[in-house]
């Protein structure tokens, strides 16, 4: 019993060591991480995959440097082609009745439920009605490219005419969708495609918000908020997401190309959105003359930011920030911080991605990469743009706040 | 009982920081003898059986089993000697049935070499060695196959005594092992500690029980605050006699 | 003296087997024992009456629900030891990652048996890392995996940048996942052969045994000389190397290695292991009712999400229906 003390040092030591090793091993230098857009685990990073045809260019060109326009930007394909507007895809009265008459069955398999997933989903259900083709699985996969691919294969025992889906990962998904493939059900993917997977062989098309044009669309709100000059604060989302990824760096790109008065003078990256209060609070006690602060999405982070603010007693920083939200809608309105969101249309998304089933069914050629706008949100369009973004009214509370 | 003795221990000490817990204790335990233990509470018998049994190690006096000096590392190392313990809080495994707990940690294993490399266990051995100990020793228990938590308490303290001297062990500590018990089972168990000590175990045996000691042991010796007070050959004394020493009212030195 | 009161009672004999188990039946707990094959045959029953034309009941379906329980399954035989023993692993998510991602790095150099053996030895050594640490330490296991999975989740997102690794080895693939012999899927291979060297590991080495007897009452099992220190570390070893073969199985389902494979399993083991009958705290398991659990789990999922419910419709039925057999299977431990 004597010798236990000492050799439990030993072996805590010895473990120490290990993890030091294997740290060392497989360690790569995650300074630059974060804010890599090529950490992306998804294709569409342009700079980093050049060869899909069916993802919009999620920053402007770099061609654009020297023509700023404050007029909206085309977002362009990689190798130049023109993302196709999602009003483009329809269908004729006769290919609608030959739909109908087809009694086809579609599946929806998302990668993770939320207001977003929810929109779009309801969007492809109300085309799907439209156009007489029963949804007889929807499944969310928890961001799990596992249970994904188990999802795939669940739905397979239904026999499917079409599958809508966001895929989780792109090279995984290329095994995960392997069935679906083999039993030519029409797919559809949205923003994503699996790895080696072509356009019009394994799948029908791609339909994606336009992620650069959200970006676009909160630089332009907070830049013309502060007249084009000021300091901001860059809150950007630290975790390989591409939706978010995406967004975040064309704001900060379109901040500076077109607004060279407004320096960003502090940037964080944000892992836990309820980090986002500690964050925003850091920013203003080191730059107190911070005029405006971006935050990658509303439900947490811009919540953290407002309450930062609130605590601060800084009414007067101008916030922008991503995706409809009830809390930063009502601050919208109500003349608090937010001075504008940028939406996406994601029940457009779904209807799109519906149709493009109808599309594969048919046999029609589809666009190569279809993009569906995004929204700049403010408080006079701010009932319109729920119901273009989320199919729905706004919530009663910001109802009231405009009516009172 | 005329050959050496087998076990002595004598003049154990052993101190807890500042607390002698004993101090100068010597005890013989014959074949074929129940030896009691008494004391008042905290008048070192646990400590005593634990010196003995391995659990602690005594910080003075020598161990002697059938005459030769041991240094008793381990319960491990005192099983090997021969010295099996029951302990007042009961040792067996509830969710193991009757022969597994008989023979936990020194299973039967099959299979040539390689079975007894993996531990694949011999159960059928098992349990039929099981029945004849349990026959031997005249404990009754519904099925081998039952897992022992289903067990009445008696039947419990059976398996964990009948365990004890399963492996012929010669000397066996009984630590409070009617504590817990009902009349009737407190019956069985003084029969199976006759029956041991009949077939030649020599047993020790802890208690606060004076009619206990009265009706199985041979010898007792006694403890008072760490010191043996008295140790007396059970036949020559009354209760009285016995309680007595207990309280620190009268010593045999 | 007294002492001539032996009792003359018939000694324990070997009763016939049937009443041997009718007797033990009624001691040990009775129906508990058995409220996840229940369980399961009725959920089996209920979907097969609802989903009978939604393709449920076809043998292509219920293949995949049992593809689909593989990984869990394999980590529940797992994780039953840990909590047999006494111990819990948190960390067993994180290990499955570790795995696939080691298994993905070496399986195109050095081959399919090499990576698969790597994996499996990295896995191994962090249950041996955390159970060294509980034991020699003395945290408590629920804290050094914990600290474990964040840990193991730091270096596997640090791996390869949050990439996936794809693994293009179809010896590889076809072993761990994506192949079968003839109709029948590796993945249902390994279950069986998980489940089977599980049982016959609790039940017939004298290892399942002591592992039993120290999450039951450690101080009993210390004073028979079992080393329960060392019984825990194997214990937890055993389940971070289930994790680590279950990272294998997806792996090879998916060909890939990924940082977050894995990542939500954790909950899903548990409830598979407890629903099976294992105690939570120690001292009970059961490897068959784990499996079965774990087929539970996946059959639950298929089920309702071939029932065409939406998404947040098939949470709340599965959480009620997890509620319901675990509030089953524990009543019927307390009765017990």
């Amino acid at each position: 019993m004597q010798p236990r003390k000492k050799s439990r040092w030993l072996v805590l030591g010895a473990l120490l060591a290990v993890f030091v090793l294997l740290a060392a091993a497989c360690g790569n230098d995650d300074d630059d991480s974060g804010s890599d857009p090529t950490a992306a685990p998804a294709t569409a990073a342009p700079t980093a995959a050049p060869e899909p045809p069916d993802e919009p260019a999620p920053e402007p060109e770099p061609t654009q440097d020297e023509a700023p326009a404050r007029e909206a930007p085309v977002t362009q394909g990689p190798n130049g082609e023109t993302a196709s507007p999602s009003g483009e895809i329809v269908l004729t009265a006769d290919e609608l009745a030959q739909i109908q008459e087809g009694g086809y069955t579609a599946a929806l398999l998302w990668h993770i439920s939320g207001a977003f997933t929810d929109a779009v989903s309801q969007g492809a259900r109300d085309a799907f009605a439209e156009m007489g083709i029963e949804v007889v699985v929807e499944t969310e996969a928890g961001f799990d490219a596992a249970q994904q691919a188990n999802d795939v294969e669940t739905a397979m025992a239904l026999s499917p005419d079409i599958i809508l889906s966001l895929t989780i990962d792109p090279v995984s998904a290329a095994e995960g969708f392997r069935p679906a493939v083999d039993a030519g059900v029409q797919l559809v993917f949205l923003s994503t495609t699996p790895e080696g997977y072509t356009q019009g062989q394994e799948f029908v098309g791609v339909v994606t918000d336009d992620l650069a044009a959200m970006g676009i669309a909160a630089a332009n709100l907070l830049g013309n908020a502060l007249g084009g000059e000021g300091e901001i604060g860059y809150i950007f989302h630290d975790a390989p997401f591409y939706v978010t990824n995406q967004r975040d760096q064309a704001f900060k790109a379109w901040i500076e190309i077109n607004f060279p008065g407004i320096e960003i003078v502090a940037e964080q990256g944000l892992a836990d959105p309820a980090a986002a209060e500690d964050i925003a609070s850091a920013m203003l006690t080191r730059n107190p003359g911070l005029d405006g602060i971006y935050a990658p999405w509303s439900a947490g982070p811009a919540d953290g930011v407002l309450a930062a603010l609130r605590a601060a007693g800084a009414s007067d920083v101008a916030v922008v920030t991503m995706d409809l939200d009830t809390n930063v809608s009502l601050d919208l309105v109500e003349g608090g911080n937010i001075v504008g969101i940028a939406a996406d249309e994601a029940y457009e998304i779904g209807r799109t991605m519906a149709t493009e089933g109808a599309y594969g069914l048919l046999g029609k050629q589809t666009p190569p990469f279809v993009v569906v706008p995004a929204i700049e949100v403010t408080a006079d369009n701010i009932v319109e743009a729920y119901r273009v973004s989320l199919a729905a009214d706004p919530p009663q509370e910001v109802l009231d706040a405009l009516g009172g | 009982m005329s050959s050496a003795p087998a076990l002595v221990a004598s003049g154990i000490s052993k101190s807890f920081r500042a607390v002698q817990a004993l101090d100068d204790v010597s005890i013989e335990l014959h074949r074929g003898r129940v030896t009691a233990l008494l004391g008042d509470n905290g008048a070192g018998k646990s400590t005593m059986v634990k010196c003995i049994s391995g659990l602690y190690q005594p910080d003075g006096g020598r161990i002697f089993i059938e005459g030769t000096e041991h240094r008793i590392s381990s319960s491990r190392h005192a099983r090997e000697l021969g010295i099996e313990t029951v302990h007042q809080t009961l040792s067996v495994i509830d969710p193991l049935d009757v022969a597994e707990n008989l023979f936990l940690n020194r299973e039967h294993t099959r299979g040539g070499w390689l079975g007894a490399r993996i531990g694949l266990l011999d159960k059928r051995r098992m349990r039929k060695e099981c029945a004849d100990t349990l026959a031997r020793l005249d404990i009754r228990i519904p099925s081998l196959r039952r897992s022992v938590g289903s067990l009445s308490g008696g039947q419990r303290q059976a398996v964990a005594i009948g365990r004890a001297v399963s492996w012929g062990q010669q000397i066996v500590l009984l630590d409070e092992p009617a504590a817990a018990l009902g009349v009737e089972q407190t019956q069985r168990v003084l029969d199976l500690i006759i029956n041991l000590r009949d077939q030649g175990v020599a047993v020790l045996l802890i208690t606060h029980n004076m009619d206990r000691v009265l009706a199985v042991c041979d010898q007792a010796v006694v403890l008072y605050q760490g010191r043996k007070c008295a140790e007396v050959n059970v036949a020559d004394v009354t209760k009285d006699d016995l309680v007595s020493y207990i309280t620190g009212a009268r010593t045999t030195d | 003296m007294n002492r001539k009161s032996i009792s003359k009672q018939a000694p324990a004999g070997l009763p016939s087997p049937v009443g041997a188990w009718i007797d033990r039946y009624r001691h040990d707990g009775g129906l508990r024992q058995y409220v996840v094959y229940l369980a399961f045959a009725l959920i089996l029953a209920t979907f097969s009456i609802l989903l009978h034309d939604d393709g449920f009941l076809s043998s292509s379906n219920l293949l995949n629900i049992g593809r689909q329980a593989a990984p869990i399954a394999v980590m529940a035989v797992g994780m039953a030891f840990a909590l047999a023993a006494g111990e819990i692993d948190l960390s067993v998510g994180s290990v499955v990652a570790l795995s696939s991602l080691v298994a993905a790095e070496l399986v195109g150099n050095y081959g399919f048996l090499a990576g698969a053996l790597a994996a499996l030895g990295a896995s191994a050594l962090v249950g041996m890392v955390n159970g060294l640490i509980s034991v020699k330490v003395r945290i408590p296991s629920f804290l050094v995996t914990l600290g474990m999975l964040g840990i193991i989740s730091g270096i596997a997102r640090n791996w390869n940048d949050l990439q996936s690794l794809p693994i293009r080895n179809d010896r590889f693939s076809g072993i761990f996942g994506a192949g079968g012999l003839g109709p029948v899927s590796s993945l249902l291979i390994w279950i069986v052969i998980a489940g089977a060297l599980g049982h016959i590991a609790l039940h017939h080495l004298r290892w399942g045994r002591h592992v039993l007897s120290t999450g039951a009452d450690r101080d009993a099992a210390n004073a028979v000389g079992i080393n329960t220190a060392r019984v825990k570390i194997s214990a937890l070893i055993v389940s971070a190397t289930a994790a680590g073969f279950a990272g294998i199985l997806l792996a090879g389902r998916l060909s890939i290695g990924r940082h977050d494979l894995g990542e939500d399993y954790l909950l899903t083991v548990i409830a598979a292991v407890v629903i099976g009958g294992t105690n939570l705290f120690g001292g009970r398991a059961s490897i068959l009712g784990a499996v079965t659990g774990a087929l539970i789990m996946a059959m639950l999922n298929n089920g309702l999400i071939l029932m065409g419910l939406e998404v947040a419709d098939q949470l709340i039925a599965r959480g009620v229906i997890i509620i319901l057999a675990v509030a089953l299977s524990m009543r019927e431990a307390k009765e017990a």
